[in-house]
């Protein structure tokens, strides 16, 4: 018995000896195997000096643009610009060879170099291209953009899009628009005005007068209309806005009613939105074509604030049939919903994000509101901002960052846009010539 | 007699033993004590117990008055600390001469500089607020330093050396969090806002010697169309040779410590930023591979993916480039391995796996 043990265990190391010291072997010969696991979070230095300019006309976009790009990537959270007092090579060429060194030497990680030139049609023509210095490589193909001189902000917002979606892999949001409610005149006796501005706050124009109350504007989803809430003929109604021509058509529901809350579903033929009757505000949708409404809640709580998944299936709103105001998942025709959010404190303003993973909303507890996100079924919740008020936000086109309205304690109190990114980083004022709320993203421009 | 009862009997025999031999019956002895003793005669007994005679006391000397200085700030009495203007031995009357008693001067106050207040719950350290969030903290550094990816000390200029080391300034990391702090979690009024500033980290990383050339050094004496490819090649041509060569030339010594390995890990996740990129790209784990020649730079040309996992083409790109970003530039003075095991560590395959980067 003995020797057959022995036996045994004689036979197992020498079968498996060999294989421990081929596995030793090949460690030692095979390469070097680590993991990373840990990185750092922090802006991508890059560099971006002033484009070429190619004519003599071209010299007064030549900056201008390079410092719109640069306010677009830094204003990101994502990216930090290398001063241009610091750059080293100055490209006074755009087909120039970079000199890579002298980029490293600043610890630029990417570099943008462009030309600009106005072509013989009074056209603006902007070349560019992205590098990763660190690689010296290009990255992806350089692009040409062509436009009137007049639109020359929107070639450098496309410009940085390109450059934002190359770097990060996100899809990009800086040609796009806002459009918002103006703020004028004291708190008890506000003005307030329609207005739609670049993303970043430039170029702004008023869509309405400030003879009567306007509230929650909405972009279509081709960014070609606008819808918003009236109080001019004394009831809050509905109306639809042509943004080009500024013409306006009230969207008819019943008479003696108050409407209100209203947002296009994502193929822009129905809108939801709210309608008050008899003490009783529930959900309603209605076709804008043939102008047939559609009742989706019959509830004796107060249901408001709807906004459609992507997908035009399903609709989040807000609802205080448990008693405080909560959010509510529901199919878009109606039927059974289903509650999400369960902390503690009031939700409101739930907008659904164009990615569809997340939901963004309006939450007041203990005394402060705030911004947050969470998962489509509630979990995951996350404040984003903290303060006095905070409400309405607005997701960008590519779902990475919300713009919402704060508004400021005491009477003296303004109110003003933010933007947040959904991390909870890069907290930023929204610069606009007055005070402003009630922000709503465009899709990205075409 | 078969081969189970021989086992078992082996076994009980055993067991038994054990058990008397090893003292599995012996009863733990009683805990007692010892006292030494020593037996001394009547005579030292009565004069151990013989009380002193009450003149006695008047051959011990009268402990001078301190002086009045001393009284006031020495406190040698432990249960009442004197209180302004009170002697620390009253009993003893003070001289004629005393001046009066000065008061004990006041504790000293913390410097106001120093966060003193302590939020109301600290259940959890609250990160500093920085720009930068990294797997550990790194102290804000002086106003001064110049931020870098490395701490330096600043150079000075060695007149004993063959070639002076360029003067270079000193830099640190930049300060970094551990994760992101939103305003929403940003602690409220009691927690102190302003705290004593640490001193910088010490330094990490060996000077760079004479002989290396700076970055910029580097840069300047590249030709017109360089690129990375070109300045490692030629940074690296007169101290190595091509892979096959080295070969046969490198040490074969043991391979490289857990702790080694643990420094050329922490090296390059110190250059592997991942904040710019998207939550696809996060999803995303490449393997990269990498040549580095002896002197522990990597060689650019060689750093290629290998593989890439749990996301799209377009992410695996960006998480590729990250990777690659990290690797040169925390490589670009050359990573801290021991060149004697050069063949342990020319060939690397690093990981970069950004799962725990997701939620910071």
């Amino acid at each position: 018995m003995t020797k057959m043990i022995l036996s045994l265990l004689t036979a197992l190391m020498v079968v498996c000896a060999p294989a421990l010291a081929a596995q030793e072997q090949g460690d030692r010969d095979g390469p070097l195997r680590i993991e990373i696991t840990e990185g750092v979070i922090e802006p991508l230095p890059y560099a971006v000096p002033d484009l070429v300019a190619e004519t003599a006309q071209a010299s007064e976009y030549a900056a201008n643009i390079a410092r719109v790009i640069a306010s677009d990537l830094s204003g990101t959270g994502l990216f930090r610009e290398i001063p241009q007092n610091a750059h080293i090579s100055r490209v006074t060429n755009f087909s120039s060879p970079v000199q890579f060194a002298d980029w490293r030497a600043v610890n630029a990680q990417a570099l943008i170099t462009g030309g600009v030139s106005v072509d013989d049609a009074g056209r603006l023509v902007v070349r560019f291209r992205l590098f990763d210095v660190f690689a010296g490589q290009e990255l992806g193909e350089g692009l040409q953009l062509v436009g009137t001189t007049t639109s020359w902000r929107r070639i450098a917002h496309k410009m940085a899009d390109q450059v934002y979606s190359r770097l990060t892999g996100e899809a990009p949001y800086f040609d796009s628009r806002v459009v918002f409610v103006s703020e004028t005149g004291p708190k008890d006796a506000r003005q307030k005005r329609i207005g739609v501005m670049d993303y970043d706050g430039a170029g702004a124009t008023y869509l309405t007068d400030a003879s009567s109350i306007v509230l929650a504007p909405r972009f279509s989803p081709g960014g070609d209309r606008i819808l918003f809430t009236s109080y001019e003929s004394g009831f809050p109604k509905i109306y639809v806005m042509d943004v080009a021509s500024a013409t306006r058509q009230e969207l008819q529901t019943q008479q003696g009613t108050m409407s209100f809350a209203p947002r296009f579903s994502p193929d822009g033929r129905t809108i939801v939105y709210s309608l008050s009757t008899g003490g009783n505000t529930d959900l309603y949708s209605m076709d804008i074509a043939t102008g047939q409404s559609r009742r989706l809640t019959s509830a004796p709580s107060i249901e408001t604030a709807p906004s459609f998944s992507p997908d035009g299936q399903q609709i989040v709103f807000e609802s205080d049939r448990s008693g405080s105001p909560q959010l509510y998942i529901m199919p878009a025709q109606g039927g059974e919903a289903q509650r999400i959010s369960f902390g503690q404190g009031r939700y409101g303003t739930p907008v659904w994000s164009p990615r569809g993973d997340l939901v963004a909303f309006t939450k007041q507890s203990k005394g402060r509101f705030h911004i947050g996100v969470m998962r489509t079924d509630g979990r995951e919740e996350r404040l984003l901002t903290a303060s006095f008020l905070d409400e309405g936000p607005t997701w960008s086109p590519n779902g990475r960052v919300i713009m919402f309205t704060r508004e400021t304690q005491g009477e003296t109190g303004q109110a003003g846009l933010y933007s947040v990114d959904i991390t909870g980083r890069n907290l930023r004022q929204v610069p606009t010539q007055t005070g402003a709320s009630d922000p709503s993203w465009s899709p990205l421009l075409n | 007699m078969n081969t189970g009862q021989l086992i078992s009997g082996l076994a009980h025999v055993g067991l038994i033993g054990v058990a008397v031999f090893g003292g599995a019956f012996r009863a733990e002895p009683l805990p007692f004590e010892v006292t030494e003793v020593t037996a001394i005669s009547a005579e030292e007994y009565a004069a151990l117990i013989a009380q002193p005679e009450p003149d006695a006391l008047a051959t011990i000397a009268t402990p001078e008055p301190p002086d009045a200085g001393e009284t006031a700030v020495e406190t040698p009495v432990e249960d009442a600390a004197p209180s302004a203007g009170q002697s620390a031995l009253p009993e003893l009357a003070p001289p004629d001469n005393a001046p009066e008693p000065v008061s004990e001067p006041a504790p000293p106050q913390p410097p106001e500089d120093v966060a003193v207040l302590v939020p109301d719950r600290a259940e959890e350290a609250t990160p500093q607020p920085a720009p930068r969030v990294a797997p550990e903290a790194v102290a804000q550094p002086e106003p001064d330093v110049e931020i870098d990816d490395v701490d330096r000390q600043a150079s000075e200029a060695d007149a004993t050396a063959e070639t002076p080391a360029p003067d270079e300034p000193e830099t640190a990391r930049e300060a970094a969090s551990t994760r992101i702090v939103t305003e929403a979690e940003r602690a409220e009024a009691a927690a102190p806002t302003q705290s004593v500033r640490p001193k910088p980290r010490p330094s990490a990383q060996p000077p760079v010697e004479a002989e290396t050339p700076s970055e910029t050094e580097t840069a300047e004496t590249s030709p017109a169309t360089d690129s990375v490819d070109a300045a490692l090649a030629e940074a690296l041509g007169g101290a190595t040779e091509p892979a096959g060569g080295q070969e046969t030339r490198a040490a074969q010594g043991p391979p490289l410590t857990a702790g080694e390995k643990d420094g050329l890990r922490i090296a390059v996740q110190e250059c592997w930023n991942v904040g710019a990129l998207s939550s696809d790209a996060l999803s995303t784990t490449v393997v990269v591979a990498v040549s580095l020649g002896e002197d522990g730079r990597p060689m650019a040309n060689t750093i290629e993916m290998i593989d890439a996992t749990g996301g799209t083409t377009a992410s695996a790109r960006q998480a590729f480039e990250a990777a690659r970003r990290a690797i040169i530039r925390c490589g670009a003075r050359g990573y801290d391995l021991p060149v004697e095991k050069y063949a342990s560590w020319r060939d690397i395959e690093m990981t970069f796996n950004p799962e725990r980067m997701r939620i910071k």
